[in-house]
Formats: C-alpha cells, sequence, structure tokens
C-alpha cells in the first residue's frame, strides 16, 4: 500500500489510518504495531521539521513480506539527511541535564531490525524493516 | 485521540495517543500542574517520542517543587520506550499489573 501525505504534523491521524487499513488487511499483531507506527511517526515528523518549505507531499509505502514488513517514507526536492548516521543519543545523563529532542532516531534503531538511507537526486528515502513474530500469519 | 484529565484521586489520566499533534494540548495541560502527582497510563495506547519531550519537561520543573510525576499502570511498549531512552532512571514507573 502507498500513499502521499500533506507535509505536516495535523497530516499523523490520516498516516495511522492508513497503518491501521494496512495492519487490519495483513492481520498485524499489535506487538509489531506499534514500533512500526512509533517509527513511521518519527521520520515523518523528521521531514516535515526539516523540510518546512518543501510544498511535496510525503510517500509513504508499507509492505507486507513474508516475515516481515517493509516500510519506505520518500521526501521530493529534499535536502539529503543521513538518519543511519545521525549522533548518539544521550540516554544517561542525570534529569538536569536532560535536554528534549534526539531521541527518536535512537528509538527507532531500538525497535526496528533494519534502517536503510538512500539518497539521489533530491529524492530522500528512509526505509526500515520489522520482522513480524509467531503471533502474526 | 488523545485526551488528559484529573481522575477522582486527582492523579492525571492520560487516554488514547500522545503523538506530536497532540503534545502540544499535553503540555498545556501539564504545565498548570503545580505539585507532583501520579499519572495512570492506563488507557494511553501509544505514546511517541514527542510525548517523552513533554513528559521530561514536566519532570524537571516539577522535580524542583520537591517530587516528580510518578507513572502507574505503563504498558510493556511505552516501558520499553522509557528503558531504551533511559527515562526509567528519572521517572518512578509501575508496569501495568505490578
Amino acid at each position: 500500500m502507498k500513499q502521499k501525505f500533506k507535509r505536516s504534523i495535523d497530516s499523523l491521524d490520516l498516516v495511522f489510518q492508513f497503518t491501521e487499513r494496512f495492519f487490519s488487511r495483513e492481520k498485524v499483531s499489535a506487538s509489531a504495531q506499534f514500533p512500526v507506527n512509533f517509527s513511521i511517526e518519527e521520520l515523518f515528523t523528521n521531514m516535515v521539521k526539516y523540510n518546512q518549505d518543501n510544498p511535496n507531499e510525503i510517500l509513504l509505502k508499507v509492505k507486507r513480506k513474508k516475515d516481515r514488513i517493509e516500510v519506505s517514507l520518500t521526501d521530493f526536492e529534499a535536502q539529503p539527511f543521513d538518519v543511519t548516521s545521525a549522533a548518539p543519543a544521550d540516554t544517561t545523563s542525570p534529569l538536569a541535564e536532560r535536554k528534549p529532542g534526539g531521541l527518536g532516531l535512537h528509538l527507532i534503531r531500538k525497535m526496528v531490525d533494519t534502517l536503510d538511507y538512500h539518497y539521489e537526486n533530491g529524492y530522500s528515502k528512509i526505509t526500515f524493516t520489522k520482522l513480524l513474530g509467531q503471533g502474526n500469519v | 485521540m488523545f485526551e488528559i484529565d484529573f481522575g477522582n484521586q486527582s492523579q492525571i489520566i492520560f487516554s488514547g495517543r500522545l503523538d506530536a499533534a497532540q503534545a502540544e494540548k499535553a503540555q498545556a495541560f501539564l504545565d498548570a500542574i503545580p505539585e507532583p502527582r501520579v499519572a495512570d497510563f492506563a488507557k494511553l495506547e501509544y505514546l511517541s517520542s514527542a510525548g517523552l519531550g513533554v513528559l521530561l519537561k514536566t519532570q524537571k520543573r516539577l522535580m524542583g517543587t520537591g517530587g516528580g510525576l510518578k507513572l502507574i499502570n505503563v504498558s510493556k511498549h511505552i516501558y520499553d520506550i522509557f528503558r531504551y531512552s533511559g527515562f526509567d532512571q528519572i521517572f518512578e514507573i509501575e508496569a501495568a499489573g505490578e
């Protein structure tokens, strides 16, 4: 399944309606839905935040492949930002030293099984996969 | 859909999905809390890093009053997020079923 979404945080409701239709169709367990939704939101909101003046919509594709779900988000006419080489997040500092932000990519890496980035001619594409457990058809 | 409100024991009840689009609503509610509280996550289905940011900002402010949020009935997925982010070291958390 694929769909384009307006570059706005307000699109998140529509994004989750889209993933819900996919999960229902493919009978994806709740244990896989959460990390997939989480990762899509993080990557989508990053694209919204860091390319705010870009008029293009963001393309989201989700696919079931045997034992995994494959998801890609593509931004068009975008500046490159390789999510796979982002700096490590601060997860150990005490409360007073912790700053908001910077955790999204770290958490994605913890929850998905592969994360890839490809940039070419203004196409910025992030792909991740989530392996499915025994609870899924 | 996301809702945040007080329960009948003055605890804060989080319901639904706290995603980036709802972070401002959550922050506005929590900014008005003057003292440490219990936050009940029993009906919270989803939390993203935007929600973590809201909770972190609130915790930093409340700890200055002598105590922070205590999170109860935290689901496995959300507890995992707290562990991965190190937030289990800066919040008192009770998992669902404890």
